[in-house]
């Protein structure tokens, strides 16, 4: 299945490309600067060739096409995207455009003044089709172009459900009404629910869905981080506890634990595994290989926060440094990444969607992933909730728990537990951050 | 070459890329931790802090897990030298194929790390072969979710370690063996003495510095050099959950995921203090091996 | 090696039950040595379909898509030759600055020079991951993450401890006559280094190379926080890439490995006899 997700001519390319960017640079290095002083020249630095086969594609035929400036980019590896910029604004040598991940991930080089604002550098029109999200808001200014989306959802076997007696078109809405389903699909010897949680990312994309069924807004999942909130509190664990519950009644696919994430999507459009969670860039080749079969749904409810049921979209992004000489140059460059013809050149490349509600549906072929776009991109949507939690609370607790409820090894009250303890940690070990939190908290709760 | 000066300043134009190079990656980074260690370090630089951050560390739950499961590594060690006692004695014994067998239990150690780790880790898969060979001999109570339960992951790792390290311990005994005195084994097996005799009043008895020798590097592997291991095995996290976080990954995290250089700092400074209170037992252990083989 | 006596006293005996014992255990352990490279190899070999349904067996119809699949899709080949540079650089630096030290330390008198082996020498037990923070946060201010002048600084200097402490012991072994017969001649130091003393090194320079290449090649620690450039990765950190992204295609990833561990294996099979003294005298270190 994934060997469609990673088309043979990107990898191909990939190695060519770097190879000639290699000499490039190396040619750089060599020249004397002022042959090419005449050029504006940025740098990029960027990541998710990893989850999306294809941007290296789009990276270089958008450089190669560009006029206005010589840009230089490198790929990032994922374990140091972050780090990697951080120490490089603090000391002054920050690429001119930087990737951002959402939320945390880019709001504390934006505590630490390494990011530049973008209202009023690039079109107000340009920012908000590309959908930063509310997590990019901070101030009142906001700190990241759209890039490509990731709605995010729960996935089901279409096949699977008619086997077990279970209208395909109407997935589950309630919670009851999962755990009846579940019920007979697992009478029917077919392994209800679950994925892979090895490598804990699953554990993660439970927490987006699940948790937010209990707020009213993100402000609120940041007042559990400053304290002003307790993960004690039942309505802050419910969501672990729900996942005990599939867990003893036997619910979860017996392999989970020593899966990784992808292998686990994989069972569901495999027809061995009913439910699972999945995310947009993978639609396209799970729908194509199961002949439309794989359908998507927002998470049963439970909760009775706001956000209850409201589809998740994540949106990747890029911003600019404050290291950057000539900010203006640019935002050009992202408006440029965001003109209707480099929209296109985008899906054609990855085959996937750019995040930008300009973007021309039409040449969707496939009525799933049009109908996804439809759905969750257009429609009213909610950020990742996991974006909003600090690194050390996401490394401790958020993975861990998950992961031990799902081995039988913990309750969701224990969960609880361990959340509230990390939360507090993560303030002792962040005094610094904790004010910004709270500032940000502010900008959270506002409306859109 | 005549000038006095230059005479005696010769040595140390010979020894200055060493001390350059040593200060460079030693020297500077060991200065700095310490400094680091005292300061809420944000991207290259922060306030001080004085003794926050070892605090903050030293009453981490986490933290201690991490030096807890270093320590149940140790537990590895003493199978290791069984292990590859067994096996050095008898390639010793030159039973019949014993040099294909040398070239054969040494290969474990020629793979690297990265790639067996990747290796063993499909094969512990809970649906994967290990389990289906279990299943197979009708030994399910056996087949365990090697690296997805947090009960078993970390024995997982271990078995893996003494899988590779056993290897270096075959070949580092078979060669002091070698160089043992014939006519003192050839005396015991003349007096009738049987084999577990021979081995324990014999050969034993010669082998202890070359042993201890093992002990002592083997611990330093085990409290500072798995992250190899770890990284591939616990999914790039030590997990699952926290199950097989050591101090090495601990620091790597701090500096890496979590944005503590201060922290991570105050980490590597603990495991500098142990590494240096290693030092002294390393160098008496490796005296010994060499006067025992003198 | 072994006394002729000896053997054919051993000869004499017939092959009893203890020797049948003695075999099992041999095979039994040679067998625990070399299965997961025989899982590797045979599983490389299977298509994705096979491997679903057999996951131990020997390949029905052995297929060769995955390693071609590997070496074309994947940037092995790039890999490897990133491997091979800092390999190449690092021990040539590592050699050279160690060959100068060892010798004045071995030879000359100067004060300080039994503090600087001494001091030299225990940097060896001093964990690599210690020196990582200050090294990081200097490299980004320097721009020297993601570069091979970078990261050979770093491997040469953690490498040559290990190279002094060995050259030093095997340049004290030189005679002195030597030396005596070639400032008669009216030798200099370091003609005397490069004409009389290294050619008679060149054992323990040989093992050098062999414990200091493997170190490096096999390094998976400062590959992943010093060279994060897609294009400057090493094979050891490619290969962690390279399992995550395929790791729901176990042949492939396999495949990926038997490659990943065919150069090693090789010079293991051709040069045994150095390889193991090699690995010996790195691990002694």
């Amino acid at each position: 299945m994934s060997k469609s997700r990673i088309p043979n001519i990107s990898r191909r390319d990939f190695v060519r490309t770097s190879a000639v960017f290699g000499t490039a640079a190396a040619l750089g290095g060599v020249l004397p600067p002022f042959a090419r002083a005449q050029e504006k020249t940025l740098d990029m630095w960027w990541w998710g060739e990893q989850e999306l086969p294809g941007l290296q594609k789009f990276v270089d035929g958008s450089i190669a096409a560009y006029k206005d400036a010589a840009v230089k980019s490198m790929l990032q590896d994922t374990a140091v995207v972050i780090s990697q910029f951080q120490t490089a604004a603090a000391a002054g040598k920050a690429p001119d455009i930087q990737y951002l991940w959402n939320g945390v991930y880019h709001m504390e080089s934006v505590w630490l003044g390494y990011l530049k604002g973008l209202k009023g550098l690039v079109k107000d029109d340009i920012l908000a089709a590309s959908n930063p999200t509310a997590l990019s808001r901070f101030g009142g200014n906001i700190y990241r172009v759209g890039w490509y989306p990731l709605p995010m959802f729960w996935c089901y076997n279409k096949t699977l459900f008619e086997k077990a007696g279970l209208d395909p078109e109407a997935p589950p809405k309630t919670w009851d009404e999962l755990l009846a389903a579940c019920e007979k699909l697992k009478s029917a010897g077919i392994e209800p629910l679950g994925g892979g949680i090895q490598d804990g990312y699953w554990s993660e994309w439970y927490i987006t869905h699940s948790l937010p069924q209990n707020l009213d807004s993100f402000g609120e999942a940041v007042e559990l981080f400053i304290g002003d909130k307790d993960f004690r509190d039942p309505k802050y664990h419910e969501h672990w506890k729900k996942l005990e519950e599939l867990k003893t009644r036997g619910y979860l696919n017996k392999d989970m634990s020593s899966l990784e994430l992808y292998p686990g999507i994989d069972l569901v459009a495999a027809g061995k595994l009913a439910i699972g969670q999945s995310i947009g860039t993978r639609l396209p080749a799970d729908s194509k290989a199961t002949g439309g079969k794989i359908g998507y749904m927002t998470m049963p409810l439970f909760g009775k926060g706001k956000l209850a049921g409201v589809p998740v979209v994540d949106v990747q992004g890029l911003g600019i440094s404050s290291n950057a000489e000539d900010p203006a140059a640019a935002a050009a460059f992202l408006e440029y990444l965001n003109s209707p013809e480099r929209l296109k050149a985008f899906w054609d490349a990855t085959g996937w969607l750019p995040s930008n509600t300009t973007f021309d549906a039409s040449v969707i072929a496939d009525p799933s992933v049009r109908g996804l776009w439809e759905n969750w991109g257009l429609k009213p949507n909610i950020s990742n909730v996991t974006n909003l939690v600090p690194g050390q609370f996401y490394e401790r607790a958020a993975i861990p728990t998950g992961q031990q409820i799902v081995q039988g090894s913990m309750t969701g009250e224990q969960a609880g537990e361990l959340a509230a303890n990390t939360a507090k940690e993560w303030r002792d070990f962040n005094p610094d951050m904790v004010e910004n939190y709270r500032k940000w908290a502010v900008d959270l709760s506002a409306p859109m | 070459m005549t000038n006095s000066l230059s005479i005696r300043l010769k040595p140390y134009l010979y020894v200055l890329p060493l001390v350059a190079l040593l200060a460079f990656v030693f020297g500077y980074p060991l200065l700095r931790i310490f400094e680091f260690s005292f300061k809420l370090v944000r991207g290259v630089d922060g306030p001080w802090i004085g003794l926050r951050n070892y605090e903050l560390i030293l009453s981490q739950s986490l933290f201690w897990e991490s030096v807890l499961h270093n320590i149940q590594l140790l537990l590895a060690i003493p199978a290791m030298v069984v292990i590859s006692l067994l096996i050095s004695i008898l390639l010793f014994e030159r039973i019949a194929g014993w040099r294909l067998y040398r070239v054969i239990v040494f290969v474990p150690f020629v793979l690297a790390i990265p790639i067996i780790a990747v290796v063993m880790k499909r094969m512990f898969q809970f649906s994967g072969p290990v389990n289906e060979v279990l299943r197979w001999a009708s030994l399910d109570f056996l087949a365990l979710d090697w690296i997805g339960s947090s009960d078993v992951a970390l024995w997982t790792v271990m078995i893996l370690i003494v899988w590779r390290e056993s290897a270096l311990g075959i070949i580092l005994f078979l060669a002091r063996l070698l160089s043992l005195d014939e006519a003192v084994l050839e005396a015991g097996r003349l007096d009738g003495a049987n084999w577990w005799q021979r081995v324990w009043h014999i050969i034993l008895p010669q082998m202890r510095g070359v042993i201890e020798f093992y002990v002592v590097v083997s611990v330093i592997t085990m409290l500072a050099s798995v992250f190899a291991y770890v990284y591939v095995m616990g999914g790039g996290r030590g997990g699952p959950g926290t199950a097989t976080m050591v101090v090495e990954f601990y620091i790597f995290n701090a500096l890496i995921r979590t944005s503590l250089p201060g922290i991570a700092s105050a980490a590597s400074v603990l495991l500098f203090l142990v590494s240096v209170l290693l030092i002294f037992p390393m160098f008496r252990a490796r005296r010994r091996a060499r006067e025992e083989e003198a | 090696m072994v006394p002729a006596a000896h053997s054919t006293h051993r000869r004499r005996f017939a092959f009893t039950a203890g020797d049948a014992v003695k075999q099992g255990v041999l095979i039994v352990a040679s067998f625990i040595a070399l299965v997961p490279t025989l899982y590797m190899i045979a599983t490389a070999l299977k298509s994705d379909a096979e491997y679903a349904v057999d996951k131990l067996g020997l390949p029905d119809a052995p297929v060769l898509e995955n390693f071609r699949a590997v070496l074309i899709d994947s940037p092995f080949a790039l890999w490897m030759l990133n491997s091979f540079i800092l390999v190449a650089g690092s021990v040539l630096v590592s050699i050279v600055v160690s060959c100068l030290a060892a010798y004045a330390i071995a030879r000359m008198e100067f004060r300080g020079r039994d503090t600087l082996l001494a001091l030299s020498t225990s940097l060896m037990a001093v964990p690599p991951i210690v020196m990582i923070v200050p090294l990081f946060v200097l490299y980004t201010q320097l721009d020297l993450i993601s570069t091979y002048q970078g990261a050979i600084i770093i491997y040469a200097g953690l490498i040559t401890p290990f190279s002094v402490y060995l050259l030093t012991t095997f340049f004290r072994t030189v005679p002195n006559e030597l030396f005596e017969a070639a400032r008669i001649d009216g030798a200099g130091d370091f003609l005397i280094l490069w004409q009389i003393v290294l050619p008679l090194s060149l054992p323990a320079l040989l093992t050098l190379v062999v414990v200091n290449s493997l170190y490096v090649w096999n390094d998976l620690l400062i590959a992943i926080i010093f060279l994060q450039e897609d294009a400057k990765r090493t094979l050891m950190a490619g290969i962690s890439v390279f399992q995550g992204r395929y790791n729901n295609q176990v042949p492939l990833t396999m495949a990926g490995m038997v490659i990943a561990s065919a150069p090693m294996f090789i010079l293991y099979i051709a040069f045994q006899k150095h390889f193991i003294r090699g690995l010996m005298a790195g691990a002694i270190k």
